[in-house]
């Protein structure tokens, strides 16, 4: 809730962070414009339209041998699948260790936060070498089981997070109504934390989809690779930089997370914010 | 069904929340756990519906021990304080889970739903969500849903909590009336002194884990235990004033009295305590004891004052409102002497 | 605890075999690579035994004597199987039969004994060059042979005449597989450049974190003390370096730098020269990495921030306006108190976030220019997953990325203490 009144002026401030945004609106800008412009050395005005830059779209272009659809098809079936391995476990493990008796209960919990505190760099190394010796290397598979893996803990305390607010009193009632526990979780407490699943969901598809190290170094070839590895390919020939193909690359790998961004900007806001806790 | 409590103790982190009790509820009967904050209330009721353990003691329903089954397998319909009404289903849905659970069948649960939402009165709401309905409508529901398994025994922890004024002494004999039609055995915990008297056939008066005194309303009320009891029930609550025995009079507040006919016994104290309630202090009882008036409360029917008596204790009487008195008169009233209590220096009744 | 859920237990062993095998089994495997050699060239695997011309040099610096030196250097002639055959396709059969009838499996301690028998021979072979290149032909030497089996190499080894007492060195140098070792910890702490990459670390973490909560701050409070629709409108746009992948936020950021790009083209009119404002010196380099990780910190800060404002009271903030405090005291007395606790929290959280993060940088300046931007993550995966000269070395990678673990660990438990760990775990109400 904003305060205002005659005490405090709000223009200057206004003024003073558009500037500050201002090179951030400048690279959104010309990320969009410079698709389909061309424009001269020497001047930010475009002098002609062209689709020329999203070339990438029907052949192979000089920095990149993969085909796009393929790796676009990757990267979708990449988040996709990773965000529902990760949903699914949380959802159970959440519950276990929110609401159920088990042995062990503390430690988990502190191995949890634990495990939230182990970079990717400490295990990516191993994992090279575990799915080189699995035939897992180069692989879709391979990666979104790490990537699924390096996300969990913290889908599993989101959710934790999450079933800790459904009343103890609704499963309680369930509990004497004849439910069994798994009814009670089934019928009347996963109904509860429907806006908690979207939310990870929906975070875990995105987190997927900006990954870039884990692919990069666990499925770099063309069959299995994504659209982060494919920009990023482009991105390190400095030999032959050009931009405009590469902004609309760049363009076309972030609608989808632009869509979803737009579709879920406030539930995503809550778990960004609140959802790093622990 | 008879219920039966015996040696229950209840401990968390080894401390006991509950300590050693034995209660029996008689079939059909309704009775009160009332008492303060966190002595042990909902812990009990709990334990007897199987969300917690017990860690010692038996629980019987009728001639079966039920110590160890867990709560699906008890046979027990509880209302929560909160009602626990599951927000995304309908009151239709909500009454017809414990049903849906045990694989009925459509027809059987629709006939039985519509039984239980006519004697509940909720019939016309069965289309809703839990959150369109009024907090009266809400604990019909939770009624309703405890009751349509037909259990052997009827928890309400708190029903009446969360309602207004109005709407809780509606509720308070709606809850008497189904329970006398369907003749369940249940158990109310409450610690609203007033509903407990109202609507129960007995009350367990709970302190810090243990039951004090188990009795009849009427008789709890004339015959307190302690003076724990004697003070928690009625209101405005009783007054306590400290009383000096000699061989034929007593002196209490700043006034020589006769030794009443109940305290006559020679093996009493010579240091006690009496308990007056409001009711039994007044100009009609004669005019041995001084006073002046510190306050008046006007409630309509009946007015109640505040008398600072000359030693310094203070009394409470209850009179038909009138406005003769003014605070600060000095008055000169009399006491009900065979209704007054005596209890001695540990607070034990004599 | 007296009951335990089988329900909890089953629903918690998919994440707990998920856990142990991609997360516990990798860390306890680094912790054991750290303490090898492992590398592209031993392969994660076994080995095989072979020494090379390089390995005697190696060898004289670990004491083998000379003796043995010489004695694996040498080149011993035996007439067998082998070198008959090449003998029979150079120089006839009837040559070769008539070797393998007197010499059989003979040693010729050197080549010009072997060429004395073959002279010696009824077939014999006439030119002394067509001798020596005869005799040539059953030449062995250890060196350069390959050996799948130890007991193959030691006995070869044996044969050369090698002292008994350099065998065990002699192996050691020839095995070709991974070796248990302590070399990666002690080269960690002798090498001036592992320094150079823990001082970048601190000064990555530290200057970052600092830009991360000042200016998640700002955008909180300012954005706080603005008309909703500014206010949202600012907070989309600070929330995109959280959202936007970051090759894509890099790609926008190296365009901008670029020496054809965006900074260079809109300063030409003032004449500075067009230059890359990313890699030109390190100071750029650094000025770069910490504003683009900078702003991805500062909208999480902005989000923690502004909903911890939110939840202050808004009596207290009108009782201060009633009061007539100006901003600066609203916000120094009133907003920056409630704001401790989520201060904190972000300060640790970003710690070790930053410490392990290296993806930004990776794609921004790849430790350049030099070396000058190599933080220490960076370092790990350089050394071990993208190296220029081609020898990944798992095992050195795996030393540096186990400290990073120990810090980690050593700090979620410093955290776990600050942040009051006993109160998120209450214990479940449904006792059975
Ligand atoms: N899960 C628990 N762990 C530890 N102590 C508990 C737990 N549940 C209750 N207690 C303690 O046991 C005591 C009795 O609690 P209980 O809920 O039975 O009180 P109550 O009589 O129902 O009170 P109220 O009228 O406030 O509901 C309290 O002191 C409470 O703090
Ligand atoms: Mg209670």
């Amino acid at each position: 809730m904003p305060i205002q009144s005659r005490n405090f002026k709000a223009a200057p401030m206004i003024i003073l962070l558009s500037l500050l945004s201002l090179p951030l609106l400048i690279m959104c800008f010309y990320l969009i414009v410079d698709t389909i412009t061309n424009t001269q050395p020497g001047t930010l005005i475009p002098d002609e339209i062209t689709f020329e830059h999203w070339r990438f779209l029907w052949q192979t272009t000089e920095n990149s041998s993969a085909n796009i659809w393929r790796v676009t098809l990757n990267t979708f079936v990449f988040s996709i699948t990773t965000a529902t391995t990760i949903l699914a476990i949380s959802l159970t493990a959440g519950y276990a260790l929110s609401r159920l008796n088990i042995p062990f209960r503390r430690f988990f919990l502190s191995g949890l936060i634990m495990l939230h505190a182990f970079p990717t760099i400490t295990l990516i190394i191993a994992i090279f070498l575990i799915l080189q010796t699995l035939g897992l290397y180069d692989s879709l598979i391979g990666v979104i089981m790490v990537k699924s893996a390096l996300e969990l803990p913290f889908g599993i305390w989101i959710m934790k997070g999450f079933y800790d607010n459904v009343p103890w009193e609704i499963e309680m009632a369930g509990v004497q109504d004849g439910a069994s526990r798994f009814t009670v979780w089934r019928k009347l407490v996963l109904p509860q934390v429907q806006p908690g699943m979207m939310a990870l969901l929906v975070f875990s598809f995105l987190t997927a989809w900006s990954e870039l190290v884990l692919p990069l170094v666990l499925a770099p070839g063309n069959k299995s690779q994504v659209l982060s590895v494919y920009l990023a390919t482009m991105l390190a020939d400095e030999s032959s930089i050009d931009f405009n193909l590469m902004k609309s690359v760049g363009l076309f790998y972030v609608i989808p997370v632009i869509i979803t961004y737009m579709i879920f900007q406030r539930k995503l806001m809550n778990i960004y914010g609140g959802g790093t806790k622990g | 069904m008879k219920i039966e409590l015996r040696n229950f103790t209840k401990r968390f982190d080894g401390q006991a929340v509950v300590d050693n009790v034995s209660l029996t509820i008689e079939s059909g009967e309704m009775i009160a756990l009332l008492g303060p904050s966190g002595c042990g209330k909902s812990t009990s009721l709990f334990s007897i519906c199987g969300i917690h353990r017990m860690d010692e003691g038996q629980l019987l329903f009728g001639d079966k021990d039920v110590t160890n089954l867990p709560s699906q397998k008890r046979n027990v319909g509880v209302v929560f304080q909160n009602y626990a009404l599951y927000p995304h289903m309908s009151i239709f849905e909500n009454i017809a889970f414990p049903l849906v659970v045990q694989k009925a069948d459509r027809a059987t649960i629709r006939r039985k739903v519509a039984d239980i939402a006519e004697l509940v009165q909720i019939s016309d709401l069965l289309e809703r969500k839990p959150a369109n309905i009024s907090g009266g409508q809400q604990q019909r529901t939770a009624l309703a849903r405890a009751l349509i398994r037909r259990p052997d025994v009827l928890l309400l922890d708190e029903p009446l909590a969360n309602l207004d004024a109005k709407l809780r002494l509606e509720m308070r004999s709606e809850i008497r009336r189904i329970q006398s039609e369907t003749g369940i055995t249940a158990i109310l915990v409450t610690h609203d002194q007033v509903e407990a008297m109202s609507i129960c056939d007995r009350i367990a008066l709970m302190q810090k884990g243990k039951v004090v005194q188990l009795d009849k309303p009427r008789e709890m009320y004339a015959n307190p235990a302690n003076m724990f009891v004697a003070e928690f029930l009625g209101n405005p609550p009783i007054r306590f004033m400290p009383a000096e025995l000699h061989e034929n009079q007593m002196i209490a507040g700043g006034a020589a009295l006769p030794r009443p006919q109940h305290l006559k016994q020679s093996n009493l104290p010579d240091k006690i305590n009496l308990g007056i309630r409001p009711e039994h202090f007044g100009p009609q009882f004669g005019n041995e004891i001084s006073g002046h008036i510190l306050a008046i409360e006007t409630q309509g029917r009946e007015n109640l004052y505040d008398v600072a008596l000359s030693d310094g204790g203070v009394l409470c009487s209850i009179q038909p409102a009138n406005d003769h008195l003014n605070p600060g008169d000095t008055i000169q009233w009399g006491i009900a002497s065979q209704h007054l209590l005596a209890f001695d220096g540990q607070g034990e009744r004599i | 605890m007296k009951h335990i859920s089988w329900l909890g237990v089953g629903f918690l062993t998919p994440a707990l075999l998920i856990v142990g095998f991609l997360f516990f089994a990798p860390v306890v495997m680094t912790a054991v690579f750290s303490f090898t050699n492992m590398s592209t060239a031993t392969g994660i695997s076994g080995g095989d035994y072979l020494l090379s011309p390089n390995n005697l040099d190696e060898m004289q610096a670990h004491g083998v004597s000379q003796k043995t030196l010489d004695a694996l250097a040498d080149t011993t002639y035996q007439v067998d199987d082998h070198g008959l055959l090449l003998l029979a396709q150079e120089f006839g059969t009837e040559i070769a039969n008539e070797l393998k009838e007197r010499h059989n499996n003979d040693i010729f301690k050197n080549r010009g004994e072997l060429e004395r028998a073959l002279k010696d021979m009824k077939h014999r072979i006439r030119s002394p060059r067509d001798r020596k290149k005869a005799a040539d032909l059953f030449g062995t030497s250890i060196l350069n042979q390959r050996f799948t089996s130890k007991v193959d190499f030691i006995t070869a080894v044996i044969q050369t005449g090698a002292v008994q007492a350099d065998i065990p060195a002699v192996t050691s140098v020839a095995y070709t597989g991974w070796q248990w070792t302590t070399n990666n910890f002690k080269r960690l702490f002798s090498l001036p450049a592992t320094w150079r990459y823990a001082l970048n670390t601190l000064a990555y973490v530290t200057l970052t974190l600092v830009f991360n909560i000042g200016f998640g701050l700002f955008l909180a409070i300012s954005t706080f003390y603005m008309p909703e629709g500014f206010a949202n409108t600012f907070r989309t746009i600070w929330f995109l370096p959280r959202i936007l992948p970051p090759v894509l936020y890099v790609l926008m950021w190296k365009w901008f730098t670029w020496d054809t790009g965006f900074l260079s083209t809109i300063l030409a009119p003032l004449g500075i020269p067009a230059q890359n404002w990313m890699m030109q010196t390190s100071t750029h380099a650094w000025v770069t990495i910490i504003l683009i990780n900078g702003s991805v910190g500062a909208s999480l800060g902005m989000i923690l921030f502004s909903s911890a404002i939110r939840s202050i009271p808004a009596s207290m903030l009108h009782a201060s306006e009633v009061d007539g405090a100006s901003r600066f005291q609203q916000i120094r007395h009133i907003i920056l108190p409630q704001l401790r606790w989520p201060i904190l929290f972000l300060t640790s959280y970003e710690t070790l976030s930053l410490l392990a993060s290296f993806e930004h940088i990776l794609l921004t300046t790849d430790g350049g220019p030099g070396k000058s931007t190599e933080v220490w993550a960076l370092a790990a995966f350089h050394t071990a997953l993208r190296n220029y000269s081609g020898n990944l070395q798992y095992g050195y990678g795996a030393a540096f990325a186990l400290i990073l673990v120990a810090i980690g660990i050593a700090a979620s438990l410093v955290y776990m203490r600050l942040f009051n760990f006993r109160d998120l775990v209450s214990k479940p109400r449904i006792e059975r």
